[in-house]
């Protein structure tokens, strides 16, 4: 029947890297496997009975194989498989553990949008999308994704080098009462509780209030 | 057969900010080091698991005659727990501690808290008492206590902005912690006063 | 959350003794997910008895440091189940044709299996059962 000899070293390390649920399927080279390995990917639904092939990871030779597509819904939870090839022998399935899209994706930090009057600043937070299959399709906030995500947003004076921390749920933030013509750098990351997950700080924005008319 | 040890002695608790530390009198052999041993058991063990004993890792044969329980007391219900002693080629029967401990007996103080103004600012940093604590911060203009404001903060070892303030006020700010797993909270700190920035009327 | 840092640190050591891929307790063929919003007191009083009555006591590992956070997890859910159980008295959590369908599947996937295959994959499935119970709140 053809059945390959299976005696090649195993693919090792395969594991899924997830950001805003895009999920990428990892794993490294079998040891001393040389050139011209080539992979087959599968992956199943956990508690379905069946693997199913990935066909645009069939012989591959990369190291990846984006399977957010067969992975978006974050309600199941998946197993993922990486076998290898090379010259005539292959490896073992070598399977993931278990791939929980809602808890194991990292959160990209929101984006950041600042505007500033005389004496206070306007801050205008968007959280990330869930990953999507195409522009088109209808974009998912990861707000709707985990109710309780909450925002820590951090300002800083430049003038006086002191920052304050704000928590906020709404997307909005306006800082009143600050001083003319000084600058403002605001940086911002998500906070989930439950589950526990949170991003990073964004970059920081910095803007200037506007000089006093008065003065 | 030798006597065996005698079993730790006065057996007790240790519960402050829901950090649990299991302590008892040492057993002392001459020429003998003596070495401790502790478990628990949950309610869960008592009802469900055959009255099952669990031994901690960190205070398996001990030297010290304290034991950080933290770890292990992660429920809201009531827990057994007992110490046995160890020496030479002798060992003691278990002490238990008399009753049992639940963690919503920890007591609980006020946070160290540090209260600024910065300009128009009113700004409060508090204390890291770890993942189960909320604080709960009221503030108010000096002179108008009646009009207590209230700010759940989790966020700590941050500087936390409070609200705004009016020009030249004095607002005070004191806080208390809250535990939401045991749904207990602290005493009051200490009011801090902080002054708002001079007057306004330059920037209007 | 503290059933679920709990849960995490031994996650990986529980789903890795569960070698069956193709059957769930929990979420399959029916998802929790599915369940209306007015049937979601009773199943999670219902899951949350069958976790502490059948599930924990079968899972006993060699290893005592998971032992140690079964047993967390397990104190915990007997809290929580006390809790519920006001709610049931009180008639606030009432038991729906749904939730009656829903729960006798969940039992009869655990008793499709060995019971300690059965209990450990259970536990295995608790971040399942969480993002539910949190998602529902």
């Amino acid at each position: 029947s053809g059945e390959l000899y299976c005696s090649l070293p195993n693919p090792r390390n395969v594991h899924f890297e997830s950001t805003n649920m895009k999920n990428i399927l990892h794993w490294s080279a079998p040891e001393s496997a040389g050139d011209g390995v080539l992979y087959n990917v599968k992956y199943s639904v956990y508690g379905v009975g069946k693997w199913i092939r990935k066909p645009e990871c069939r012989n591959i030779n990369r190291t990846w194989c984006d399977l957010s597509s067969e992975t978006a819904d974050y309600e199941e939870q998946y197993y993922a498989s990486v076998k290898a090839f090379l010259n005539g022998k292959c490896s073992d399935w070598m399977e993931t553990t278990r791939f929980n899209p809602l808890t194991d994706t990292k959160i990209g930090p929101p984006t950041v949008n600042i505007s500033s009057t005389e004496k206070s600043i306007l801050i205008t937070l968007t959280a990330p999308e869930k990953w999507k299959r195409s522009p088109d399709e209808e974009s998912v906030s990861l707000l709707q994704v985990y109710p309780g995500l909450r925002y820590n947003v951090s300002v800083l004076n430049k003038k006086t080098k002191k920052r304050w921390f704000f928590s906020i749920s709404n997307n909005t933030l306006v800082v009143p009462w600050l001083e003319p013509g000084t600058a403002y750098c605001v940086s911002a990351q998500i906070h989930v509780t439950t589950p526990l997950l949170h991003s990073g700080f964004s970059k920081e924005y910095c803007t200037a209030t506007l000089k006093d008319k008065t003065a | 057969e030798d006597a065996r040890l005698p079993p730790p002695q006065n057996i007790s608790i240790l519960s402050t900010n829901m950090r649990h530390f299991l302590t008892w009198s040492p057993v002392t052999i001459q020429g003998e080091t003596v070495r401790y041993s502790v478990e628990f058991q949950g309610e869960y063990e008592r009802e469900y698991a055959n009255e099952s004993w669990i031994p901690i890792g960190e205070c398996s044969l001990i030297t010290a005659t304290v034991c950080n329980i933290t770890e292990d007391i992660s429920a809201t219900v009531a827990y057994s727990l007992r110490v046995r002693a160890d020496g030479g080629a002798r060992r003691s029967e278990w002490g238990t501690l008399k009753g049992f401990f639940n963690r919503n007996t920890t007591s609980l103080t006020p946070p160290l808290m540090k209260v600024t103004a910065d300009g128009y600012h009113l700004l409060v940093e508090l204390e890291d008492m770890g993942p189960a604590f909320q604080f709960c911060v009221l503030y108010w203009k000096k002179g108008e206590e009646s009009r207590m404001q209230q700010k759940m903060v989790k966020e700590v070892s941050s500087t936390v902005h409070l609200d705004t303030m009016e020009a030249g006020r004095e607002y005070c700010v004191k806080a208390q912690t809250y535990v939401d797993t045991i749904n207990r909270s602290s005493s009051f700190s200490q009011a801090q006063c902080v002054r708002a920035q001079g007057d306004r009327s330059v920037w209007l | 959350s503290e059933i679920r840092s709990s849960f995490t640190a031994i996650k990986a050591n529980i789903q890795a003794r569960d070698p069956v891929r193709t059957l769930s307790i929990l979420s399959h063929p029916h998802s929790l997910h599915r369940v209306q919003s007015s049937d979601k007191c009773c199943i999670i009083h219902k899951v949350f008895n069958f976790y502490v009555d059948k599930v924990f006591k079968h899972c006993q590992t060699e290893d005592t440091y998971v032992n140690r956070k079964i047993s967390s997890i397990a104190n915990s859910f007997l809290s929580i189940k006390r809790n519920l159980e006001q709610c049931h008295i009180q008639n606030k959590c009432l038991c729906g044709q749904e939730s009656t369908e829903k729960f006798k599947q969940i039992l009869a996937n655990y008793e499709g299996l060995n019971v300690t295959s059965a209990a450990m994959k259970s536990l295995g499935e608790l971040d399942i059962l969480l993002d539910w119970v949190e998602k529902s709140r």
